[in-house]
């Protein structure tokens, strides 16, 4: 029975739940300890943090945790020596987990989110001609949502999985009545829309396997999404009682694309309170998709009984807009961390914590038409954090608070475009992102109980 | 012959056609918003059966929306995955009338989570937390605001099609009293696009929206009755905020040329829930339980879906142009009862039937203004009908459970089904001189079905 349970629990696992809302984790990492470590976590991840790193680490909970976190990432990236103003991204991080047993066998539910302080998400749609900072002017300005279930099928063998959730758009809206463009009040003008945001659902999964004491192993997969945008408009009306005008659209566009992902990654002990991890993750950006729309247009203005002047041209359907592919690389980012518990008595603990990351840019170079800008980053991260028992009589609980600050460069490059006469020019891009945050987390674990866990 | 002026009125239209087109992927892309389905039909397997009643008598994830002092009473850990299925059949009968509409099927997934908050001393056993989510199956939203002219039930066609996220804390404070807090959750819109002519003369669209968040409050509180006998006696109320999402987009043709067009105003309210109390008592035995509750809901306040299109030089939108027609909603009233027997199978297994029931009025007025609309045919406003129908609804529900505890597996199962009538009314729309613009019967009735599994753990 209790066989069975675990098979069936291990595949109801991979199949069953989760949500989540796109990853600003990705560049920016998700909870102070993790960050700090230079997003090297998914073998050594736990709390409300591995909702992201590895779902199957959920389960390393031995007791209800809340964790709330705020971070701030500004960005410093220039153009020819002009800054960019990139909008920072700055939000609260928080979480849960729940853990449990069933039949005996230990599992646990997790919910994390990130929430930015100004809005959910924000969609940002510019001429393919215009510059800007691909990867970072407005793909991280969403929420994070992710829901996961994982169980301990054996001591050694943790597995956890979501099924995340989006939205994509489609839609109608419809315009009719009458412009008046010599006096734009007087215009009789109605609107209706009709318009369904659609599920997406995308899996994400991990794995994690604890060789012994002092060693584990991860896998981790997150899976690939794209938010569409399927609409279609219609006007029709009159021009200020002079001639009547019909216009249609059809546009298809891929409003948001996230690659999928997998991790492997390890976590070792390397001294009695030293502990050292790395990760490598494989990131699919040749399957990228540029947010431009593809359109499809009718415009109808018949002339008047009389014919249009021969001064007169009459006007046309605009011509359709030429998207140029943006084509991307696969890439390997490797991620290193180190923890030291710098102190470790019965009631409080003290670390210091550092990471390193390398992301090779994988757009290439701009020559042509298009101006998605990106360069090499490397992240430095550094990290304190400090744990206390045994607070109060009420609060059996351990009580957590963590510190991450970690630098990104973004090595100067410059982009010479092939074309002498190209409308934008050669120009040189460079930056730094600095990333700020704490986090705290109550953790209703048995503090006083050893869990043997690596 | 088009004079020249008239030429270049008709070009730009065109250029800008071609630019305000290109924006509408972020109006339509803006398009969302939520409700609450839970408004609608009750949330949750065990509730949904008994009238939709549990300001008194709910438990567990249940509560996020019921009542949050009640996730006080959360003991351990309990995750809850559900499906929820139905169908409308709304009718609207009259001259020009469809008869029968078109209505989306209801179809979505429940998640409910309970947690414990595990405090010590005189905390312990009393601080509870309890989430809800719903998720429509093919829809995350729907956004749908038409023409008054066309027939449509503004009150129940896509109030179902609609994600949910509540989440309630509770607390036991002693001398049989609880207190709760909670939220609800949506998004909404807002955003501009920027057409404008470059300098090299080509048409560009700058477009910038944003999902912002919004948040009903949530405040309940429950009273256990200090009554002698076998039965227990507990007073529930709960106050819930308004939850609204409009969606605001405005597009900015006006740096496409030297000629005029007027801003386009694209906003309106996609999904609303008015603010409401509501106010049971409930009789509890070990085995059963009774409920008897009164929702009032302030309708009065609702702003209606529609907004004027053109944003006028003064006074921005509204101040000119086609205005949406004004409607009086009225405050709404709900009864709801319930009953819960339970049949202790064995140790460890109790088999429950529920059944209930509610009556529920409707906001919308029996008598509606016309709503003007630019004429074609005679180049002149006029007045069209709007074409908004609801009824009174009685809803008749019955479910069963099945709730095992040790040594029996910690599982609850729990189904629930709802009939729903929608009363013969008539609704006419008239013009300002009084004239009947149009006048139909609405009735109709709406099929729900559910079912909950949920683990202790």
């Amino acid at each position: 029975m209790a066989h069975a349970f675990r098979a069936l629990l291990g595949m109801g696992i991979l199949l069953t739940s989760g949500v989540a809302l796109a990853n600003p984790p990705d560049t920016y990492g998700f909870g102070s300890r993790e960050t700090a470590m230079g997003n090297a976590a998914s073998a050594e991840t736990r709390g409300f943090a591995a909702n992201y790193y590895n779902p199957a680490a959920l389960v390393r909970s031995r007791g209800l945790e809340l964790s709330i976190s705020y971070f701030r990432a500004d960005h410093h990236l220039e153009m020819n020596g002009r800054d960019n103003a990139v909008d920072p991204v700055k939000g609260i991080n928080g979480g849960l987990v729940v853990p449990g047993r069933l039949f005996g066998v230990p599992l646990a539910f997790g919910l994390a989110v990130h929430l930015p302080d100004d809005r959910i998400s924000r969609v940002r749609a510019l001429r393919q001609e215009q510059p800007r900072w691909e990867l970072y002017d407005n793909r991280n300005q969403r929420l994070f949502l992710a829901a996961n279930l994982a169980v301990e099928l054996f001591p050694w063998l943790q597995v956890g999985a979501g099924l995340s959730f989006l939205s994509s758009t489609r839609g109608q809206l419809n315009i009719s009545g009458s412009a008046n463009v010599l006096q734009p009040d007087d215009s009789q003008l109605r609107h209706e829309v009709d318009a369904d945001l659609t599920a997406i659902r995308y899996p994400h999964a991990g794995i994690r396997v604890v060789l012994s004491e002092d060693v584990a192993i991860a896998a981790v997969y997150r899976g690939e999404f794209q938010l569409g945008l399927d609409l279609g408009a219609h006007l029709s009306g009159d021009i200020a009682g002079l001639t009547t005008a019909l216009y249609d659209l059809e546009t298809h566009s891929v409003n948001n694309f996230l690659p999928q992902q997998a991790v492997l990654g390890a976590s070792w002990q390397l001294a009695k309170n030293v502990r050292g991890t790395f990760d490598a993750t494989w990131v699919n950006w040749s399957a990228y998709v540029p947010p431009v729309a593809q359109l499809d247009v009718l415009l109808d203005i018949p002339p008047p009984s009389g014919g249009w002047p021969a001064t007169i041209s009459p006007p046309q359907t605009p011509a359709p807009t030429r998207i140029v592919p943006l084509r991307m690389h696969d890439r390997v980012i490797p991620h290193f961390g180190a923890e030291w518990r710098a102190i470790a008595t019965r009631r409080i603990d003290g670390f210091v914590r550092g990471g390193y990351e390398y992301s090779k840019t994988p757009i290439q170079p701009q020559t042509g038409l298009t101006n998605y800008v990106d360069r090499d980053r490397h992240t430095l991260s550094l990290g304190l954090g400090v744990t206390a028992r045994g607070l109060t009589r009420v609060l059996p609980a351990s009580l957590s608070l963590d510190l991450h600050a970690a630098l990104s460069h973004l090595v100067e490059e410059t982009t010479r475009k092939a074309s002498a006469a190209d409308f934008v020019g050669d120009y040189t891009a460079r930056g730094r992102i600095v990333n700020l945050g704490l986090t705290l987390t109550l953790a209703f674990d048995g503090w006083d109980k050893p869990t043997g866990d690596p | 012959v088009l004079s020249p002026g008239a030429m270049r009125v008709a070009r730009g239209l065109a250029r800008r056609g071609a630019a305000v087109a290109g924006a509408f992927a972020a109006v339509l892309g803006a398009t969302s918003a939520s409700a609450s389905p839970e408004d609608l039909l009750g949330y949750g397997a065990r509730t949904s059966a008994m009238g939709a009643t549990g300001t008194a008598h709910a438990t567990g994830y249940e509560a996020a929306w019921h009542n949050p002092a009640l996730a006080s009473g959360v003991r351990a850990p309990k995750l809850t995955l559900g499906y929820t299925g139905g169908v409308l059949r709304l009718d609207a009968h009259g001259e020009g009338l469809p008869g029968r509409t078109s209505s989306a099927p209801v179809t979505g997934t429940t998640i409910g989570a309970e947690v414990p908050v595990p405090l010590g001393g005189r905390l312990a056993h009393r601080v509870g937390i309890a989430l809800a989510f719903y998720s429509p199956t093919d829809v995350v939203v729907r956004g749908r605001v038409l023409y008054p002219e066309k027939t449509q039930f503004p009150m129940l066609d896509n109030r179902a099609q609609s994600v949910t996220i509540r989440a309630a804390l509770g607390a036991d404070i002693g001398y049989g009293i609880r207190l709760g807090v909670g939220f609800a959750a949506l998004a909404e819109v807002v955003g501009t696009v920027v057409a404008a002519t470059d300098a090299t003369g080509r048409v560009g669209t700058r477009v910038e929206d944003q999902l912002v968040a919004t948040y009903a409050p949530m405040l309940g509180a429950t009273y256990d009755l200090p009554l002698r006998g076998p039965a227990r006696w507990r007073v529930g109320a709960t106050y819930r905020g308004t939850l609204d999402a409009r969606f605001a987009i405005v597009i900015d043709g006006t740096k496409l040329s030297s000629l005029q067009i007027p801003l386009f105003n694209i906003s309106g309210l996609a999904q609303y829930d008015p603010a409401q109390l509501a106010v049971e008592v409930a009789r509890r035995d070990d085995l059963n339980v009774l409920a008897l509750q009164v929702v009032y809901k302030h309708w009065s306040a609702f702003p209606g879906v529609l907004e004027p299109t053109v944003v006028c030089t003064e006074g921005g939108a509204g101040a000119c142009g086609l205005t949406p027609p004004k409607i009086d909603w009225n405050n709404t009233f709900v009864v709801r009862i319930g009953a819960d027997q339970g049949f202790e199978l064995r140790r460890g297994a109790v088999l429950h039937a529920r059944g209930g029931g509610f009556f529920e009025t409707t906001p919308l007025p029996s008598e509606l203004p016309g709503s003007d609309a630019y004429d074609r045919g005679t180049k002149s406003v006029g007045a069209v009908p709007t074409r908004y129908f609801d009824s009174e609804r009685i809803a008749l529900t019955a479910g069963t459970g099945l709730s095992l505890s040790k040594p029996l597996p910690p599982i609850d199962l729990d189904l629930f089904a709802q009939y729903h009538i929608l009363l013969p009314r008539t609704v006419t729309s008239v013009d300002s001189s009084g004239a009947v613009l149009s006048k139909g019967e609405s009735s109709g009735h709406m099929a729900v079905f559910g079912m909950t599994a949920g683990v202790r753990f």
